[in-house]
């Protein structure tokens, strides 16, 4: 809301400086957003000047050229406004005036000398009105600088949403006046009554008191519907609105100067003269001042007369009833609606006025006669309207004034701040409550001095002593509490430890040398399928997947048949195309755009997309992770299962650097190293990489990961935590990615599931131990993994570890086989080991080796 | 005799200075095994062929001879000792110049990480928090209605939901929470004061994104509850979590505020980190810089989870991450958080 200091200043002396004042205000919660310096850019080259003589310019269709008298000579000035006449005073800029990024000088235009500008009220920075010239009031002395009659500051205060008492330039000196210890001095409306009674004129029914708990009518005849006078057209205009009529514009004047909201019906035009509020009908339909043409729903509030709607009660008038040149009656409603029912109706239509932005933050119903007698007292001396007798008041159920008991020791309990209760007194009397010392409760409150405050009804966001407490800091100053670090009781273990997991993930893979982003968590399904090779029923299923309790079933392998039994909510059939939308996901019902209309369901596009962004400008490959949550929708109604995980990116070379073995572009093992550098360093022992099927990725190059954890009975078994691997080619060309890509989503909840809780160290044996090496060819097709488990398996308790060393395929190996060359290691615990015992182990495991998989030992 | 014994003592003498003169020209130690062979040789060597000749003569004679002989073997050999010397030291030295590396070329890239810098400016927060024993909890980010409003003193159709306007899942009932205030409530039913939490985490707010506006961003909310606290405690631990976030000599501001589940409330500034309260740019000229929102905990708030207002007192407080970031690091765009450009990240 835009306040003009002169304006405030009609009610209270103001003593501070702007910028002093601007601070007063602001530490006491109302805040001022802004000082708006009006003419400050004016100086003496903007001076007020009359048009003398006005023509058309030949050959333009909204030129003119007009003679000015500045005061000390005369001029001629270019303008293409429509509504100046011989005879307005204006404001003029002359040549050198500056007025934001606006420099005057002299023109020459279609055979005319143009030796300066006529300002519209926007140009002058009084508003936002460009659609004509700002006339002067014909009394304005000519040649005198503007700066001199109209230069102001305008406070610009956000008005916070529980002080509907604020939203006026009253409500702002009565707290300028509390908090500056000066009297407010209120406008008292003074008005000869005349005529045959409002009583006689109006009949109004309010059928829905609850939500109009009073309306107010005033009837005055004979009024002259001009324009307004200069110094209301300006107020209005640095506050922000546009004059319209002078009858519009005292109501809107004096909604801006108390604070409530009125509209001005032709009273000849209300049919019957009868005025009934009530709710509207479903789907009835009204026209609204701004053209527009709306459908109502039954909780809607209505102002009609017995033929039809005229107004949308507290939020905008229609065309049925409304103010025009011909009228010459007022019917003036000064009326208070319930809060939530003007705000659900301005939502449910998009349609925030001045006057219902007031309203949803609550009124004082006891401010609608003020009102109409102040705008009443105008409408006589402005307009020379007779104001009718009395008013018609429906009011069936007064506002009751709320009191509460308040002991001043509350402050203290509440803010730590010591102070008296004369303080107190003076802090609450100076915002208007009555206060008023209670000595019979003195003794249930174990000596203490209680207060009873009656709170003004205005303050209808005062309801008990926290409120009180407030109110007193505010008046007293917040910077007088004082700062003391807690001293309370610390509690016992409140959290769930997820934020320093998260942590500990990040800084390990900071650590491998992985950059963390964080990308939005709405995406949408189109961009999510982007992931897939090929898009179907079946494969979207993988969007959906999480790690199960009961193993391997829950995370399906899309390529085969099994995984088209498995019910996550998508048809699973390939055969049918597959429409996006049908991907289940936590749909945003007002998404600000069609990328961002659900919450996404992995990690993975946020980071392929990122990897594209990059790319762009990355020489060096690009090695990202990102920490974050899925979303996987769970019944209706039902919040959302929210799973947190881990997204792992690697893209091209791990640097640019001379070096060759770093400028070789990343692939599947170096991502796999990364993972399992994770699971090392969460002491993760019993884990396995198994190749699956996945639709994200290469057919030969993906694998899922698995750990060990305790079952629900007890048991130990391998529980899927996520999948890696290389990007299918598709996928990658999908994102224009340079090179080939990798990809990780781990499920962090049941990766720490398998963290052991604690560890325990292993005495080391100090007895000597012995290596072997061990070369073996077998089949291409022989996975590692099940070389290394045999060797493991028979090389028993004594084998201390197996380390692979080297993997070789061409001449002299036979084709379709390969050699994988071991180093093992056994030590006892106990005794030293003799040659025999090792090489007997060893003979065991190659016999094994040759058992199980056709192994040949290398010689 | 005489004469013979002069002249053979001077042919020593002679071979000694002829040998030393040879050595000094050495400058490989193939020559040197060379000359060792030639003059200290066990068989052909030209001393050896001195030490022949002492049976020849007198016995008078011999020993003078024979200590003539030891003492030029001995002066030769030691020489001989310290030109190899030299020369091992030489060939050393010019071996190890042949191995100079440009060590102004990069070393072999061990890749280093950054953490972005929410979680970086998140993890700040939350250990200056921690040592004042406040835990760190997290709440889901889908929320319910109840939670993110109505139990906040946010009924339908409040004015102040304006302030937060919200991504819905479900109209009316489920959606994106629009602030982390939600796990004031859930905390308070999980457990029973004394409280200490802080929770960071994602918050959604259905804007129009620009240079100063997000649709989604981090906060961090703080809670406290027992039965002393007071609107000093609260101005007490942000007093100091300013300091040590922004710097020993900052000071802070409270100012009056609303916030529907607060009361009284407080807005909090600290003294401008750039011109030090003297008025620039980014404190728009006032020398204040808001940082956050706080306040009592209001006693509608603690009746909804079963507390009484006239045992339990409370404070709650909420910051904007991006918005303590920013200021932290001088950034001017919030948009640069998601945007996620390396050139970015890799700052922090
Ligand atoms: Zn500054």
């Amino acid at each position: 809301m835009r306040v003009p200091l002169s304006w405030l200043k009609e009610y209270v002396e103001i003593t501070q400086s702007p910028e002093e004042l601007a601070h007063t205000l602001t530490m006491a919660g109302l805040e001022v957003e802004a000082l708006d310096y009006v003419g400050a850019d004016w100086g003496d080259r903007v001076i007020t000047a009359q048009i003398t003589h006005l023509e058309k310019v030949p050959g333009s269709d909204h030129l003119s050229y007009t003679r000015i008298n500045t005061g000390s000579g005369e001029i001629g000035v270019i303008c293409g406004a429509p509504n100046i006449k011989e005879g307005d005073k204006v404001p003029l800029a002359l040549p050198g005036a500056r007025l934001g990024d606006l420099t005057i000088g002299v023109a020459r235009k279609m055979g005319y000398v143009s030796e300066g500008m006529l300002c519209s009220p926007r140009e002058l920075g009084l508003g936002g009105d460009h659609s004509g010239i700002f006339i002067l009031d014909p009394e304005t002395p000519l040649g005198v600088k503007l700066a001199d009659l109209l230069s102001d500051v305008v406070l610009e205060f956000a008005i916070k949403a529980h002080r509907g008492d604020l939203s006026s330039v009253i409500g702002i000196a009565r707290e300028v006046a509390a908090l500056t210890h000066k009297p407010l001095r209120l406008p008292e409306p003074r008005f000869r009554e005349q005529g045959q009674p409002a009583a006689e004129l109006v009949k109004v029914t309010v059928e829905d008191t609850e939500l109009c708990p009073r309306y107010s009518a005033r009837v005055i005849g004979g009024v002259n519907i001009g324009p307004s006078p200069g110094w209301m057209a300006r107020r209005l205009l640095m506050a922000g609105m546009r004059p319209i009529n002078l009858i519009v514009d005292i109501t809107n004047y004096v909604m801006l100067e108390v604070g409530q909201p009125l509209h001005a019906f032709d009273y000849d035009l209300v049919r019957e003269q009868h005025i009934i509020v009530r709710r509207a009908r479903d789907g009835e339909e009204i026209t609204t001042l701004d053209g527009v043409q709306r459908r109502l729903r039954g909780d809607m509030l209505l102002i009609t007369d017995p033929q039809g709607p005229t107004a949308i009660a507290g939020v905008m008038g229609s065309a049925v009833s409304e103010v025009n040149e011909g009228t010459t009656r007022i019917l003036l409603e000064s009326a208070n609606f319930k809060p939530v029912s003007i705000r659900r109706t301005a939502v449910a239509l998009g349609l925030r006025t001045e006057s219902s932005s007031r309203f949803e933050k609550g009124l004082d119903p006891e401010l609608t006669v003020f009102g109409a007698n102040r705008a009443a007292q105008l409408m006589a001396e402005l307009a020379g309207g007779q104001v009718h007798p009395g008013i018609v008041d429906v009011y069936p159920r007064p506002v009751e004034q709320r009191t509460i008991l308040f002991s001043p020791s509350e402050v203290e309990w509440l803010t730590g701040l010591k102070v008296t209760s004369r303080q107190v007194h003076d802090a609450l009397s100076a915002l208007e409550f009555k206060v008023e010392e209670v000595s019979a409760a003195a003794d249930a409150a174990g000596g203490e001095q209680l207060l009873r405050v009656a709170v003004p009804t205005f303050r209808g966001d005062i309801e008990e002593g926290a409120d009180l407490v407030e109110e007193v800091l505010r008046m007293i100053g917040y910077d007088q509490l004082p700062a003391i670090v807690p001293e309370g009781p610390l509690p016992e273990s409140q959290s769930d430890h997820w934020f320093e997991r998260e942590y500990e993930v990040r800084e390990i893979l900071i650590g491998l040398g992985l950059h963390e982003i964080l990308t939005y968590a709405m995406t949408s399904r189109q961009r999510m399928l982007n992931l897939l090779a090929e898009v179907n029923a079946r494969t979207a299923q993988v969007l959906l997947q999480k790690p199960a309790d009961d193993g391997q079933a829950g995370w399906i392998t899309a390529g085969t048949e099994a995984s088209a039994s498995s019910g996550n909510g998508v048809a699973a059939d390939s055969k049918e195309p597959f429409e996006a939308r049908s991907l289940p996901a936590v749909t945003i019902t007002n998404p600000l755009s069609n990328e961002l209309e659900c919450m996404r369901l992995t990690l993975l596009s946020g980071l392929m997309e990122t990897l594209q962004e990059n790319s762009k400008r990355n020489r060096a490959g690009l090695r990202l992770f990102e920490i974050g949550r899925r979303y996987l929708p769970r019944g209706a109604g039902e919040l959302p299962e929210e799973r947190r995980c881990v997204g792992i990116a690697l893209c091209g070379p791990a640097a640019i650097s001379w070096v060759p073995e770093l400028a070789r572009p990343a692939d599947f093992y170096d991502l796999k190293g990364v993972v399992e550098a994770l699971l090392e360093r969460l002491h993760i022992k019993r884990y396995r990489f198994t190749p699956v099927q996945h639709p994200i990725f290469h057919p030969g190059r993906s694998a899922v990961l698995e750990v060990e954890r305790s079952g629900p009975d007890g048991g130990e078994r391998f529980t899927p935590v996520g999948f890696l691997g290389e990007v299918h080619p598709l996928v990658q060309q999908r994102y224009d990615l340079p090179h080939r890509t990798y990809l990780c989503e781990l499920d962090l909840e049941t990766l720490y599931a398998a963290v052991p809780d604690r560890l325990s160290y292993a005495p080391i044996s100090r007895h000597q131990e012995l290596t072997r090496d061990l070369a073996v060819i077998v089949d291409q097709q022989v996975p590692a993994r099940a070389v290394q488990e045999a060797i493991e398996r028979h090389g028993g308790e004594l084998l201390r570890t197996v380390a692979l060393f080297d993997v070789y395929t061409g001449a002299p190996i036979p084709p379709g086989k390969k050699s994988l060359t071991y180093t093992l290691l056994y030590q006892a615990q106990d005794r030293t080991l003799t040659d025999a015992e090792a090489n007997t182990l060893q003979e065991g495991i190659v016999a094994a080796l040759r058992e199980e998989f056709g192994a040949v030992l290398r010689s | 005799m005489i004469e013979q014994l002069d002249a053979l003592l001077a042919q020593l003498d002679a071979l000694q200075e002829r040998a030393l003169r040879e050595l000094e020209a050495i400058n490989s130690s193939a020559e040197l095994e060379d000359w060792d062979v030639r003059y200290l040789g066990r068989h052909r060597g030209e001393l050896k062929n001195f030490s022949t000749l002492i049976p020849k003569l007198g016995k008078a004679e011999r020993p003078v001879i024979g200590q003539k002989i030891n003492a030029v073997k001995e002066r030769l050999e030691s020489a001989l000792e310290a030109r190899r010397q030299e020369l091992r030291d030489r060939e050393l030295r010019e071996a190890l110049e042949r191995e100079r590396l440009d060590v102004t070329l990069p070393g072999r890239a061990v890749p280093a990480g950054h953490m972005h810098p929410i979680s970086r400016t998140i993890l700040e927060v939350a250990r200056i928090f921690t040592r004042m024993g406040f835990q760190v909890v997290q709440g889901p980010e889908v929320e319910t209605d109840y939670y993110n409003f109505q139990a906040l003193n946010i009924p339908a159709d409040h004015p102040a939901r304006d302030m937060q306007d919200t991504f819905w899942v479900v109209p009316g009932q489920i959606l994106l929470r629009t602030q982390t205030s939600p796990m004031q409530i859930r905390v308070m039913q999980a457990t029973r004061p004394p409280i200490r939490v802080i929770v960071p985490g994602k918050v959604f707010r259905h804007e129009a994104i620009d240079a100063s506006h997000e649709a989604m961003f981090h906060q961090i909310e703080g809670l406290l509850v027992d039965e002393q606290c007071t609107m000093a405690n609260l101005k007490g631990s942000l007093a100091r979590f300013a300091r040590e976030m922004f710097g020993e000599d900052r000071r802070v501001r409270f100012r009056g505020s609303y916030f529907p589940f607060t009361e009284p409330s407080a807005e909090v500034d600290i003294d401008c980190i750039l011109c030090k309260g003297s008025g620039c740019r980014l404190c728009k000229y006032t020398g204040w810089l808001e940082v956050l929102g706080s306040g009592m905990v209001h006693p509608r708030v603690l009746r909804e989870v079963g507390y009484d207002p006239r045992k339990y007192r409370g404070y709650a407080f909420g910051m904007g991450v991006e918005r303590i970031a920013m200021l932290k690091y001088a950034i001017g765009e919030i948009r640069l958080f998601s945007g996620n450009d390396l050139r970015f990240l890799r700052q922090f």
